[in-house]
C-alpha cells in the first residue's frame, strides 16, 4: 500500500503531462487510488500538490472525490486555512469544490471549514483572499440555506464588515481591488437580502443605526439598497419563519438563487421572470409567442449539446490551461501579439459584456430555451441530427488535440493551422461559412489582426457563449418570423435550421475546448465578445445592404465565428461576404417591427458602445464592442429592448460623462461614474474598470518590449512593476474569481433553464390534450346536435303518441263515463229491484204469517171441530135421547091422552090420581137420579179398589216370583240333599241288603248244620241261594219268603227278627205275602197280627213290604202336595223337574219288580197297582193305616224299629215328621 | 273381563310372563263365592285354565256332584256323605269283609262293590277283575292326591261312576282318534308304530280306563283329571299323543310290539309335567279352548 501510495504520489507531478493518454491514465489510477484507499495521504498529498502548482487537474479530481474523503478534505482545507500564504489558494480550491456542486457539500456547515472560512473572511486583511472568500461564500450560501442559520450573524458580520472595507481602511489598498471587493459585497447583499430578508434587514436595521456607521450606509448601502426592491418576505415572513428548514427545502439550489436575483432591481444582477419582469406589454406579447411556437422536443437535443459540450469541457480544459498564459505573457513581445493585446482590451471590454451577457443570462436562458427553435426543427428531421452528432464526433476530437498543438507552439500561424482542418472537416457547411465569414472581418474593417488572433486561439470558449448567442439571437428571430408569416420558406428554414444544428455543434466543440481557458484567463474570455461584436457588425450592415444574397445567407450571421475562424484565410472576400448578410437581413426585418425597431436602435448601441469603446480605448479595436450589444438587443428582446433601450440612453448620457472622465483617469474613471450616477451598479463599475484597465493594460503593455513582462517592468525600472505586476495577476485572480462566480450563476440558471423546459413541455403536453379534448368535445358536441335532432324526431313521435293516447284515453273516458252511467242506471235499477223483492219477502212473510194463523185456524177449528163432533156426537146421541125421550113423551102422551082419557072417562078423580102419579112419579125420578150418583159414586169407589187390587196383584205377582224363585232355589238345595240322603238310603239299603245276605248265608249255614239234623230246607236253600246270587230284587223277595218259610219253621227263633225286619212293612206285608206268597205254603203268624179288615185293598198288600217302607216317605210329602200350596208346586215344578216321576217312577219298578215276585203267586188286582192315582189313594190311606198301627200297636213298632235297625238308623222315623214338619213350615210361610 | 273391576290389572303382564294361573285364582274364587255355584262356568273353567291345587278338591266335589251347588247345605251333605261312608265301612267290618288292617284301596273297592251291590260274598272272595283293577289303580292315585279318607272314596267312587257313565261309550273309540291325531302330528312315528304293529298294543288300558293312574305321577294326573272331571275325555288322547312323541326317538328305535308296551307302560316319571302340559296345548289346539266365558 505504502508503496503504491509513495507512487501514486510520485504520480501527482505527473498530472502535468501534456500527452493525454497518459494523463488519462494517471488520472484514473489516483481516481481508483482514492476509491480504494480510506487514508488522508493521498488526498493531502493531492491538495499539497495544488496548493505547491495551482494545478488544474488536481483541482478537478479534489472536485470530484467521494463521500468518505470530504471530511478529510474539508479538515486539510480546514488546516491549510490556517496557514496565511495557503488561504488563497485553498480559498480558491474551496471555490472550485463548492461550484462543483458535490453531493456533499451540504455537510460544510458541520465542519470547521466554514467557521474558518467566516473566520478568515471576519479577520483576513489580504482584499483578495477576502473577495475570493466572499464570492466563496456567496456560492456557498444557497447550497446550505437552513445550515447557514446559525451563522447568519456571522454573515451579516462579514457584510458589514466588508461593507465598511471601503471607508474603514482607504488608501491601503488599490483602488481595483476595491471596485471588485465593492462588487462581490453587493453579491453578498443582494443574495443575504435574497435569502434572509428580514433578518438581514434587522440587522441593517440595528448596525447601521449606529451612529459610526451611519457613513458606511449612506456611502455603500443606500445605493445598494437602491438596487433592491421590497421582499416580499417583508411583507409576510417573519425572522423565524426565514430560517424555517422546511421553507427551503421547497428550494433547489438555483431556485434561491433565482429568487434572490427576483428582488434586485440591478439589471446585471436581476432576473427577468415572470411577475417580476418590469417590461412593456408588446414585449411580453413577444414572449407569449414564442413559447408557443417552440416545441417540447428540441430540448433534449438542447440538453444533449450542452450535456456533450460541457463533457467536452471536462475531458478538455486542461490542455488550454497554460497556452493562454504563455500567450499572455508572449503576447506583448511577439509583434502579432499587439492584435492579441488588443483582443485582449476588447476581451476585457467584453469581458463586461460577458459580464452583462451573464446577468443578462438571467432571463437569456428563457430567450435561448426560445432560439432553441433550429435545433428542435432540426429534429424533426433525425438524418441529418445523426450527421451532425457524427461530424460533431470527429470534431471534438480534431478541435481538442487542435487546441491541443495549437497553444504550445503559441505562434499564430501554427495555431492558425487547425481551423482550417476543422473547416475542412465539415467541408460542405464550412464552404458555406467560408463563404460567409468574409462578412466579419467587414464588420470591423479596422481589426484585421482580431480575427486573426481569433485563429490563433481558435478555440476559446467566450467564443463559443459568443457564437451561441448569437446563433440564438439571429436564429429565434428568423423562425419565429418565419414560421410566422412566411410558410413558403419552410423549406430553407429548414436547411438553414440543419445548417444551423450543425454549426452549433461545431462551435459547441470549439467552445467547450477554449472554455476553461477563457476561466483561468479572465481577460481572454471576452474573446468572443469580439466575435460577437463581429456578427453584430456584420448585422448592422444588413439593414442597408440592398444586395439580395441567398436565402442562406442567414446562416453565415450564426457562423461568423467560423467565419471569424477562417477570417484568417480569407480575408479578401469580406466585402462579398458582407452582402450576404444583407440579403438575409430583409428576409425578417420587414416583419418584426419589434425586432426591427431593436435592429434599428441596435445599431445606435452599438454605436454608442463603439463610441464608449473608442473612449475607452483608442485602439482601432475599439468600435467593435459596439455591434455585439445590438445582438444582445435580440437575443433578450425582453430584457433588452427594456432595459437595454434605457441604458443606452445613460450610457449615451454617461459615456460622455466617462469620456473625459475616461480621459483623465483611466483606470480610475469608474468611481465617479459611480459616483456621478448613483444609479450605476457596482457590477457596472466592476465592468467599466475591466475594460478601462485592460485599456490601461494594454496601453502599458504596448510600450512594453515583447521579450517579458518582468523584463519590461525592469527594463522600465518602474518603481511598482513588481507591485503592478502583483496587482495585476491579483486582479487577473479576481476577475476569474468574478468570472468562475459568474459562470457558477450561469449553470445555476441553465439548470433552472431546464427545469422550466420540462413545465414547458408538460404545459404544452397539456395543451396538446386540452386540444385533444377539444377535438372530442366538438365530437361530442356533434354527437349532442344529433341526439338533439333524434330527441326532437323523439319527442314529436312522443308527442304524437301522447296526443294518440290522449285521445284514445278520452274516447276511453267517455266510454267508461257511459259505462258507468249505465252501470249506475243499473245499481239503480237494481235497488229498486231489490226493494221491491224486499217488499215481496216482505209480503211473503206476511202471507206466510197469515198462512200460518189461518193453519192455526184451521187446526183450531179443527180442533173445534172435533170438540164439535165429539158435542155432536153427544148431541146426538142427546137428540136421540131426544127422541126417544120424545117417543117416549109422544107414548107417554099418548098414555097420557088415553090416561086422560081414561080419566076422563073414569072421571075427576083421575086427576088426582094423575097428580099424585106424577108426584110419585118425580119422587120416583129423584129417587132414580140419587140412585144414578150413587151408583156411580160407588162404580169410582171399585174402579178405585180394582187399581188397589191390581197394584196389590202386581205385587203379589212380584212376590210370587221372588218365592218362586226361592223355592226354585230352595228345590235346588232340598234335592241336593236329597240326593245325598236318598244315596244314603241307598247305600243303607244296600248295606241292608248285604247284611241280610250275609245274615241269609250265616243262616244257610246254620241250617246246613240243622240239616245235618234235619237235611229238609237244603234244597230250598240252595234254591234260594241260587236265586239270590242272580238277583237281588229277587233275592229280595225271596228272603220274606225264606223268612217267612223261616219263621213257619222257626217261630221261635227269629219271632224278634221277623218283626224287626219288617217292622211296619213286613207288618203289612207279611199277610200280603201270607195271602200271596206264604199263601201256598206256610201261614204267617205275623199276617194274624194285623187286622186284614184295615186294609180296604187287600191287593195292595204284597207291594206292602215295599210300600210301607216307602210310603212314609211319600206319605210326608204328598199330605203336602194335596194342600193349596202343595198343589200349586207340583203344578209348577211339573214342567221342570222329573223329581215328581222319579218319584212316580220310583214305585213301577218296584212295582214291576213286586209282580216279577209275585207272578210266581196271583195278582189279585193289576189295576189297583197300575194306577197312580190308585197308589196316591192307597198311600192316603195307608196313612191312615200308619196312623192306625201306630195306633194300635205304636209301642211294639217303636221296639221293632229300634231292634231292626238298630243304632244304625235311628233317625228314619225321625225325619218323616222332619219332613212333614218342614213342609208345613215352608207351607206357612208362603201363606 | 276387561271390566272386571276386580281383576288386577297385571293380569295381561302376567299372562305374558307365563305365571299363569294368578288371574284364575281369582276368578276360580269368585266362581266359588255364588251361592247356588254353577256348574257349568265351574267345568269351563276347569277346562280352560289349570286349578290352583287348594281349590281342586272343592271343585272336583262340586264337578262331580259329591257336594250340591248350594253351599248352605254342603255341611249338611257331607255329613250324610260321612255318616254313610261309616256306615259301610261298619257294613262292612261288620260283614268282616274288611278289619283294620286292610289297605284303604282294597276297602274302598269294597265299599263300592257294596254301594253298587256287587260285593261278592265272603266266601266267593275271588281275584278282583279288570274293572276292580282298573278301580283300584285310580283309588291309589286318588289316595295319593286327597288325604282324607272320606272324600278320598267318594271322590274315587264319583269319578269312576262319572266316568263309566258319561265316557263308557266314547272310550272304545278313543284309540281310533288317537291315531288320527298321531298321523297329524307325526306321521314318521304313526308309520313306524303302525309298520311294527306296536299301534294295536299300545296301553290302552292304561290310558283310557285308568286315566293314566298309574302311569303318571299324581302331580302331573292331577293337572289331566282336572279337564276329564270337567268333561273331556279327548284329552286322554292327546296325552298319550303326547307321551308317544315325548319318546319317539325310544319308541322308533323299538321294533317289538311288547317292548314299545312295556316302555310305556312304565314311562320315566320326569318331565312328565311338560308332556301333560304340552298335551293341554295341543288339546287346546285341536278341541279349541271351551268357549264359555268364565266370567
Amino acid at each position: 500500500m505504502s508503496r503504491e501510495q509513495l507512487n501514486v504520489g510520485d504520480l501527482l507531478p505527473l498530472l502535468e503531462t501534456s500527452d493525454l493518454r497518459q494523463l488519462d491514465e494517471i488520472k484514473g489510477l489516483i481516481n481508483e487510488h482514492l476509491n480504494t484507499d480510506r487514508g488522508s495521504v493521498l488526498l493531502n498529498g493531492l491538495v499539497d500538490y495544488f496548493l505547491e502548482t495551482n494545478s488544474a487537474q488536481a483541482v478537478h479530481i479534489l472536485s470530484s472525490v467521494r463521500e468518505p474523503h470530504d471530511k478529510l478534505l474539508f479538515d486539510k482545507m480546514n488546516e491549510c486555512m490556517g496557514k496565511a500564504q495557503c488561504r488563497l489558494p485553498t480559498l480558491t480550491l474551496l471555490g472550485h469544490v463548492v461550484r462543483k456542486q458535490p453531493s456533499w457539500i451540504h455537510k460544510i456547515a458541520r465542519y470547521p471549514l466554514l467557521l474558518s472560512l467566516l473566520k478568515c473572511l471576519k479577520t483576513d486583511t489580504d482584499v483578495v483572499v477576502l473577495i475570493t472568500g466572499v464570492l466563496v461564500l456567496i456560492t456557498l450560501l444557497p447550497m446550505i440555506p437552513q445550515a447557514g442559520k446559525q451563522h447568519l450573524y456571522e454573515f451579516f458580520d462579514v457584510f458589514g464588515r466588508l461593507a465598511s472595507w471601503n471607508l474603514r481602511s482607504p488608501g491601503h489598498i488599490p483602488e481595483v481591488y476595491l471596485i471588485h471587493l465593492h462588487a462581490s459585497v453587493y453579491a453578498l447583499f443582494h443574495r443575504l437580502y435574497g435569502m434572509y430578508p428580514c433578518n438581514f434587514v434587522s440587522y441593517l436595521r440595528s448596525h447601521y443605526c449606529m451612529k459610526e456607521n451611519m457613513d458606511t450606509f449612506e456611502e455603500v448601502l443606500k445605493p445598494m439598497l437602491e438596487h433592491v426592491r421590497i421582499h416580499p418576505e417583508l411583507v409576510t415572513g417573519t425572522k423565524d419563519h426565514e430560517l424555517d428548514p422546511s421553507r427551503w427545502k421547497r428550494f433547489e439550489i438555483h431556485d434561491i438563487v433565482i429568487e434572490c436575483a427576483k428582488v434586485s432591481l440591478d439589471p446585471k444582477e436581476a432576473s427577468c421572470e415572470e411577475g417580476y419582469a418590469t417590461m412593456p406589454e408588446h414585449f411580453c406579447a413577444h414572449l407569449q409567442q414564442r413559447p408557443a411556437d417552440c416545441t417540447a422536443s428540441p430540448y433534449a437535443d438542447f440538453h444533449s449539446s450542452y450535456g456533450s459540450s460541457s463533457s467536452t469541457n471536462l475531458s478538455t480544459p486542461r490542455q488550454p490551461v497554460f497556452p493562454p498564459l504563455a500567450l499572455s505573457s508572449f503576447s506583448g513581445t511577439q509583434p502579432p501579439c499587439r492584435s492579441p493585446t488588443g483582443t485582449r482590451r476588447q476581451n476585457s471590454s467584453c469581458e463586461f459584456n460577458a459580464a452583462y451577457g451573464t446577468k443578462d443570462s438571467l432571463w437569456s436562458p428563457s430567450s435561448q430555451c426560445g432560439m432553441a427553435t433550429p435545433p428542435f426543427s432540426r429534429g424533426m428531421s433525425p438524418n441529418l441530427e445523426l450527421s451532425q452528432s457524427a461530424s460533431h464526433l470527429p470534431s471534438c476530437l480534431y478541435s481538442t488535440p487542435a487546441g491541443g498543438k495549437g497553444t504550445p507552439s503559441s505562434s499564430t500561424p501554427a495555431a492558425s493551422t487547425p481551423p482550417p482542418s476543422l473547416s475542412d472537416e465539415f467541408s460542405p457547411m464550412m464552404a458555406q461559412r467560408s463563404t460567409a465569414s468574409p462578412p466579419c472581418k467587414d464588420g470591423r474593417p479596422l481589426d484585421h489582426t482580431k480575427p486573426a488572433l481569433v485563429r490563433q486561439e481558435p478555440i476559446r470558449e467566450p467564443e463559443v457563449i459568443g457564437y451561441r448567442d448569437g446563433r440564438s439571437k439571429d436564429m429565434p428571430m428568423t423562425l419565429n418570423e418565419l414560421s410566422v408569416y412566411m410558410k413558403e420558406q419552410e423549406q430553407m428554414r429548414i436547411e438553414k435550421e440543419r445548417e444551423d444544428a450543425a454549426i452549433t455543434e461545431e462551435l459547441q466543440k470549439l467552445t467547450e475546448d477554449k472554455r476553461d481557458v477563457t476561466a483561468l484567463r479572465g481577460f481572454d474570455s471576452p474573446f468572443f465578445s469580439t466575435t460577437e461584436t463581429l456578427t453584430g457588425a456584420q448585422e448592422k450592415p444588413l439593414h442597408y445592404s440592398v444586395l439580395g444574397g441567398s436565402i442562406r445567407d442567414p446562416h453565415n450571421a450564426i457562423s461568423t465565428p467560423d467565419k471569424s475562424e477562417t477570417i484568417g484565410r480569407s480575408i479578401v472576400s469580406r466585402g462579398i461576404s458582407q452582402e450576404h448578410p444583407w440579403s438575409f437581413q430583409p428576409v425578417f426585418t420587414p416583419i418584426d417591427h419589434p425586432s426591427h425597431s431593436h435592429l434599428h436602435r441596435s445599431p445606435s448601441a452599438l454605436d454608442d458602445e463603439s463610441l464608449k469603446f473608442s473612449f475607452c480605448s483608442p485602439s482601432p479595436c475599439k468600435p467593435p464592442p459596439l455591434p455585439y450589444e445590438a445582438l444582445f438587443d435580440m437575443a433578450l428582446p425582453r430584457t433588452a429592448s427594456l432595459f437595454i433601450g434605457r441604458k443606452t440612453s445613460e450610457i449615451v448620457q454617461r459615456v460622455s460623462v466617462e469620456r473625459c472622465q475616461r480621459n483623465d483617469l483611466g483606470k480610475y474613471g469608474e468611481e465617479e461614474g459611480a459616483e456621478g450616477v448613483v444609479s450605476a451598479s457596482p457590477l457596472e463599475v466592476l465592468d467599466r474598470l475591466v475594460q478601462q484597465g485592460a485599456d490601461a493594460h494594454d496601453k502599458v503593455l504596448k510600450r512594453l518590449p515583447l521579450p517579458s513582462k518582468s523584463a519590461d517592468w525592469t527594463h522600465f525600472g518602474g518603481s511598482a512593476p513588481l507591485d503592478e505586476l502583483h496587482t495585476l495577476r491579483s486582479q487577473l485572480l479576481l476577475l476569474h474569481n468574478q468570472l468562475l462566480y459568474e459562470r457558477y450563476k450561469r449553470e445555476q440558471h441553465a439548470l433552472r433553464n431546464r427545469r422550466l423546459l420540462r413545465r414547458i413541455i408538460n404545459a404544452t403536453a397539456l395543451e396538446e390534450q386540452n386540444n385533444a379534448m377539444k377535438d372530442q368535445l366538438n365530437l361530442q358536441s356533434v354527437d349532442i346536435m344529433s341526439l338533439r335532432e333524434s330527441l326532437q324526431v323523439e319527442q314529436q313521435r312522443y308527442r304524437q303518441l301522447w296526443d294518440d293516447r290522449e285521445i284514445a284515453v278520452t274516447r276511453l273516458h267517455s266510454q267508461i263515463h257511459q259505462l258507468q252511467q249505465a252501470r249506475d242506471d243499473y245499481y239503480t235499477k237494481n235497488q229498486e229491484l231489490q226493494s221491491k223483492l224486499q217488499e215481496c219477502q216482505k209480503r211473503i212473510g206476511e202471507i206466510e204469517a197469515e198462512l200460518q194463523r189461518a193453519n192455526n185456524k184451521v187446526c183450531h177449528t179443527g180442533h173445534l171441530l172435533n170438540q164439535l163432533t165429539a158435542k155432536l156426537s153427544s148431541s146426538e146421541s142427546v137428540q136421540q135421547q131426544l127422541s126417544f125421550l120424545n117417543k117416549q113423551l109422544l107414548l107417554l102422551g099418548e098414555a097420557h091422552k088415553l090416561c086422560v082419557q081414561e080419566l076422563q072417562q073414569a072421571g075427576p078423580d083421575t086427576s088426582k090420581e094423575v097428580q099424585m102419579l106424577q108426584s110419585s112419579w118425580g119422587k120416583e125420578t129423584e129417587r132414580l137420579k140419587q140412585n144414578l150418583l150413587f151408583q156411580t159414586q160407588k162404580l169410582d169407589a171399585a174402579q178405585q179398589r180394582v187399581a188397589e187390587l191390581e197394584t196389590l196383584l202386581s205385587k203379589k205377582e212380584h212376590l210370587i216370583a221372588e218365592q218362586k224363585k226361592f223355592l226354585d232355589d230352595v228345590k235346588v238345595q232340598a234335592r241336593g240333599e236329597l240326593h245325598a240322603s236318598e244315596s244314603r238310603y241307598q247305600t243303607q239299603r244296600r248295606i241292608a241288603l248285604a247284611l241280610q245276605a250275609e245274615l241269609l248265608q250265616l243262616y244257610s249255614r246254620l241250617e246246613t248244620e240243622d240239616s245235618s239234623t234235619t237235611t229238609s230246607a237244603s234244597p230250598a236253600e240252595g234254591a234260594a241261594e241260587t236265586r239270590s246270587s242272580e238277583e237281588t230284587s229277587v233275592i229280595l223277595v225271596d228272603r220274606p219268603m225264606k223268612t217267612a218259610t223261616k219263621e213257619d219253621g222257626k217261630a221261635p227263633q227269629s219271632p224278634r227278627r221277623n218283626g224287626s225286619i219288617l217292622p211296619s212293612g213286613q207288618s203289612k206285608a207279611s199277610p200280603s205275602a201270607a195271602n200271596s206268597l206264604n199263601g201256598n205254603r206256610d201261614t204267617p203268624p205275623p199276617v194274624l197280627v194285623e187286622p186284614p179288615p184295615h186294609r180296604p185293598h187287600s191287593p195292595l198288600g204284597p207291594p206292602g213290604p215295599l210300600v210301607s217302607a216307602e210310603v212314609p216317605l211319600t206319605v210326608g210329602s204328598y199330605p203336602n202336595a194335596k194342600s193349596f200350596l202343595g198343589m200349586r208346586a207340583r203344578e209348577l215344578f211339573r214342567n221342570k223337574s222329573e223329581s215328581q216321576c222319579d218319584e212316580d217312577e220310583a214305585p213301577p219298578p218296584r212295582l214291576t219288580g213286586l209282580s216279577q215276585g209275585l207272578k210266581t203267586e196271583l195278582c189279585v188286582e193289576p189295576t189297583a197297582k197300575s194306577t197312580p192315582g190308585a197308589s196316591g189313594s192307597t198311600s192316603a190311606q195307608s196313612i191312615t193305616l200308619v196312623t192306625s198301627a201306630k195306633e194300635t200297636n205304636p209301642g211294639s213298632q217303636r221296639a221293632d224299629n229300634r231292634d231292626t235297625f238298630g243304632s244304625r238308623c235311628p233317625e228314619r222315623p225321625r225325619q218323616q215328621p222332619l219332613r212333614i214338619i218342614d213342609y208345613y213350615d215352608s207351607h206357612q210361610e208362603h201363606s | 273381563m276387561a271390566e272386571d273391576p276386580q281383576r288386577n290389572f297385571r293380569s295381561a303382564y302376567y299372562e305374558n310372563l307365563g305365571f299363569r294361573g294368578v288371574e284364575e285364582k281369582r276368578s276360580l274364587e269368585i266362581l266359588l263365592k255364588d251361592n247356588p255355584l254353577d256348574v257349568e262356568k265351574l267345568s269351563t273353567f276347569s277346562q280352560r285354565f289349570p286349578l290352583p291345587s287348594m281349590y281342586r278338591i272343592h271343585v272336583w266335589k262340586v264337578l262331580l256332584g259329591l257336594l250340591p251347588p248350594h253351599t248352605d247345605s254342603h255341611a249338611l251333605v257331607s255329613r250324610y256323605r260321612a255318616e254313610q261312608f261309616e256306615d259301610v265301612i261298619s257294613a262292612l267290618t261288620a260283614m268282616r269283609f274288611v278289619n283294620a288292617t286292610t289297605p284303604p284301596t282294597d276297602l274302598y273297592l269294597r265299599m263300592y262293590q257294596l254301594e253298587i251291590q256287587q260285593l261278592p260274598r265272603r266266601s266267593e272272595l275271588r281275584s278282583p277283575v279288570e274293572g276292580d283293577k282298573h278301580f283300584l289303580a285310580v283309588a291309589r292315585a286318588m289316595e295319593e292326591i286327597v288325604d282324607d279318607p272320606v272324600d278320598c272314596y267318594w271322590l274315587i267312587k264319583c269319578f269312576v261312576n262319572q266316568f263309566n257313565h258319561k265316557f263308557g261309550d266314547s272310550i272304545p273309540h278313543l284309540p281310533k282318534s288317537l291315531e288320527h291325531f298321531l298321523s297329524q302330528e307325526d306321521s314318521g312315528l304313526f308309520a313306524h308304530l303302525k309298520a311294527s304293529g306296536s299301534l294295536g298294543s299300545l296301553p290302552y288300558c292304561l290310558w283310557f280306563r285308568r286315566c293314566f293312574a298309574g302311569c303318571l305321577p299324581e302331580s302331573s294326573l292331577q293337572r289331566v283329571w282336572d279337564k276329564v272331571i270337567s268333561g273331556s275325555c279327548k284329552i286322554l288322547v292327546f296325552v298319550a299323543v303326547e307321551i308317544l312323541l315325548s319318546y319317539k326317538i325310544m319308541l322308533m328305535g323299538m321294533n317289538h310290539p311288547d317292548g314299545v308296551f312295556n316302555f310305556l307302560s312304565n314311562i320315566p316319571q320326569e318331565n312328565t309335567d311338560a308332556i301333560v302340559t304340552k298335551a293341554i296345548d295341543l288339546w287346546h289346539k285341536y278341541c279349541g279352548t271351551p268357549m264359555h266365558s268364565v266370567q
